[in-house]
């Protein structure tokens, strides 16, 4: 038998995470990381990009996860270091994001006794990890990655931490090393493959119906089920709509698509979900920005509901028929048996329901000319910025935001046709999330366009990751969707407070973004007139090479519409500012 | 509101019971009555071992008793919320269990 190599802690993590394939980390080193950071600088499999700050990392790794569909690696020091990433793994944790988080922890023998950068990290992210972990024994690290890979990416995916005493990862102490080929977590399984009587179920429910409504969220694009929920409406040619988190699992651009859903969502879109005699729900969760008031949702509806976590079904809207397991897995079932009983689907008869959503959509449907008009008699609207950013694009753009009104912006005026290219916070609601998110998805793919939406509250929240950007060569487009306030909540503060807007301005306060920018080593490039905006944004897409940051000026008395009416069902809505459904 | 009476077998490893408790405050929950044992005669569980084929060691697992006041309403959440647990080998009430993931409509524990 050949000889099993021997390795320090430190060294068995680096090997370890190259067996699971990793070949990026982001982090930042400190002291009870320093034998990791070492083992690190040993080898030549892994790259690492030092953040500015411990959230940027977290952010950075979680885009890279939701770009490629990879678990994004995270490695932080003790203390400071992993409080910091707390906000990031609470956002990965909210959007069921696959994440390894190693953070290193001071010495076992200290632990307990207030030592220099010691916080319980296991205690503090409890609550929002899917597992975590403490390597108590180094020999336990292969099998504690393993396992931590396995947790993370499997069923309904999330971050994982290990914590590792600083002893652990010692340099002189070796062990032998070896990598499980398998994994034995007796009390983990996850669904795979869902029950046959549902499946049957759900195709009945789906023959019978008049007025179904596909209603996809993020659970659909951590499973990679982009061709079979285009596939099971290539027969079925029901509408179709996506949560915020699900866009891009539908072609934006196909005709059956009713736009997003929700607080603001599409008018078409919460009516038909109103007035649906089905709704077939697919990884997505019914969270209370898509309800509305759960005892007015949908009161004909019947629900089907595909989801790999049976926490998540029944949990606020009850199902009438669930469906448990991968939803691939799901809807190819569905499918499959949809084709046996294809002489009892009709899918003409949608025809008057097709007819109804139509008009919908002619009555108050959004206004996608809207950047047709460039007058410099208006401010520019946050909306045209969105719409031009697309046609630059070609629409094929990545696009990361950050949280408030450009994040709806961005939702509603830029189709995603492919899934994984829209990355923001929609669980969380993690301000400061665009610009890391943005540098994880140029490392994961340099030869796309990748730009971050962005507004002038959120990009201050993580600005210093310009700085990772220059010494990494990222030529991310960040549009700064500036209104010189904190759009959304002087929103609510305008609808719901009087118009009293406590703390949502800054009197004069904000940087000059275009000096800021360049004081980073980037290009800056303000707008502040409508007659500028395409050219404007023209030249910034042409420059490949360089990060540039554009600072639009735009309307700041702009409000997101519709907006659903707080406690009331889904077609209940603001349209304008002066009107309700 | 009801008490209900839950039983859990779980992995015995330190940060499992904190994982099972937090679940119940972070929702408002109180718990009316706790009791964790580690168990060394496994034979009583042999059940177990044999539906998910696998081996207990002594003192491997432990069983947890937890007595709390919930609507019926929010039982099953309670349940899948505990079955979600990676430590959690099999959880349930006075009519149904989880056992690794498969809901079971008896008290099996």
């Amino acid at each position: 038998m050949a000889e099993k190599i021997k390795l320090s802690g430190g060294d068995m993590l680096m090997r370890s995470l190259h067996e699971e394939g990793v070949d990026i980390i982001f982090g930042y080193p400190g002291g009870a990381a320093l034998h990791i950071y070492d083992a690190l600088f040993n080898q030549d499999k892994i790259d690492h990009i030092l953040v500015r700050h411990e959230q940027g990392a977290t952010h950075a790794a979680d885009g890279y996860a939701r770009a490629t569909g990879k678990p994004g690696v995270v490695l932080v020091t003790s203390g400071p270091g992993a409080t910091n990433a707390i906000t990031g793994i609470g956002t990965a944790f909210m959007d069921s994001i696959p994440m390894v988080v190693i953070s290193g922890q001071v010495a076992s023998h200290l632990i307990g006794t207030d030592a220099f950068q010691e916080t319980d990290m296991i205690g503090i992210s409890r609550p929002i990890v899917k597992h975590s972990y403490t390597v108590f024994n180094a020999e336990d690290i292969p099998k504690i990655i393993k396992e931590a890979f396995y947790v993370a990416t499997s069923g309904r995916p999330g971050p994982v931490v290990i914590d590792i005493p600083k002893d652990m990862t010692a340099p002189d102490i070796l062990f032998d090393y070896e990598y499980p080929k398998t994994i034995n977590l007796r009390s983990y399984n996850p669904p795979v493959i869902p029950e046959s009587n549902q499946i049957e179920r759900a195709v009945d429910a789906i023959i019978t119906s008049e007025k179904p409504v596909i209603y996809a969220g993020g659970g659909a694009i951590a499973s990679n089920a982009e061709d079979e929920l285009f596939a099971l409406n290539e027969i079925m040619d029901a509408p179709v709509t996506n949560t915020l988190m699900g866009l891009g699992i539908y072609p934006a651009t196909h005709e059956r698509f009713l736009g997003m859903l929700g607080m603001h969502g599409t008018y078409q879109a919460n009516m038909a979900m109103h007035n649906a005699d089905l709704i077939i729900a697919i990884g997505a969760r019914f969270d209370d920005r898509i309800t509305n008031a759960p005892s007015k949702f949908s009161p004909q509806a019947k629900i089907i509901h595909l989801d790999v976590d049976h926490s998540s079904v029944s949990k606020i809207i009850g199902a009438d028929i669930a469906v448990f397991g991968q939803v691939k897995n799901s809807l190819d079932l569905i499918i499959k048996e949809l084709k046996n009983k294809i002489n009892e689907y009709d899918k003409n008869k949608l025809g008057p329901w097709h007819d109804q959503i139509a008009n919908w959509k002619a009555d108050h449907g959004l206004d996608y000319e809207l950047y047709k008009d460039a007058s410099d008699t208006k401010p520019i609207l946050p909306q045209a910025v969105v719409q031009h950013v697309y046609n630059i694009t070609n629409g094929d753009a990545f696009v990361t935001s950050d949280v408030g009104q450009h994040q709806m912006f961005a939702a509603q005026y830029y189709h995603f046709d492919k899934p994984r290219r829209w990355i923001n916070s929609g669980g969380l609601g993690t301000m400061g999330f665009g610009l890391p998110a943005a540098l994880g998805v140029k490392l994961a793919y340099r030869d796309e366009e990748v730009v971050c939406i962005t507004g002038e509250g959120s990009i201050q929240m993580c600005i210093q990751e310009l700085s990772t950007c220059l010494q990494y060569n990222l030529p991310i487009k960040i549009i700064n969707i500036n209104n010189e306030a904190l759009g959304m909540v002087k929103q609510w503060q305008d609808m719901n407070y009087g118009g009293r807007h406590s703390q949502s301005t800054y009197q004069n306060s904000l940087p000059d973004f275009v000096k800021l920018t360049e004081a980073y080593g980037h290009v800056g490039i303000k707008i502040e007139k409508n007659s500028e905006l395409q050219t404007k944004l023209e030249e910034a897409f042409s420059i490949k090479d360089k990060l540039v940051f554009v600072d639009v000026y735009v309307d700041p008395s702009e409000h997101v519409y519709p907006m659903l009416v707080a406690g009331e069902s889904l077609k209940d809505m603001w349209l304008k500012k002066d009107k309700k459904t | 509101m009801n008490r209900r009476n839950l039983t859990l077998i779980m992995e015995n490893k330190p940060g499992a019971l904190a994982r099972v408790v937090g679940l119940f405050h972070q929702r408002g929950y109180n718990i009316e009555s706790l009791h964790v044992d580690s168990i060394e005669d496994i034979s009583k569980y042999h059940f177990i071992e044999e539906e998910l084929d696998i081996k207990f060691a002594p003192f491997e697992i432990s069983k947890l008793t937890i007595q709390t006041k919930v609507s019926d309403s929010l039982m099953l959440q309670i349940l899948r919320q505990i079955n979600k647990l990676i430590d959690v080998i099999a959880v349930s009430n006075e009519e149904s269990t989880y056992l690794k993931g498969v809901l079971i409509n008896e008290n099996i524990l």
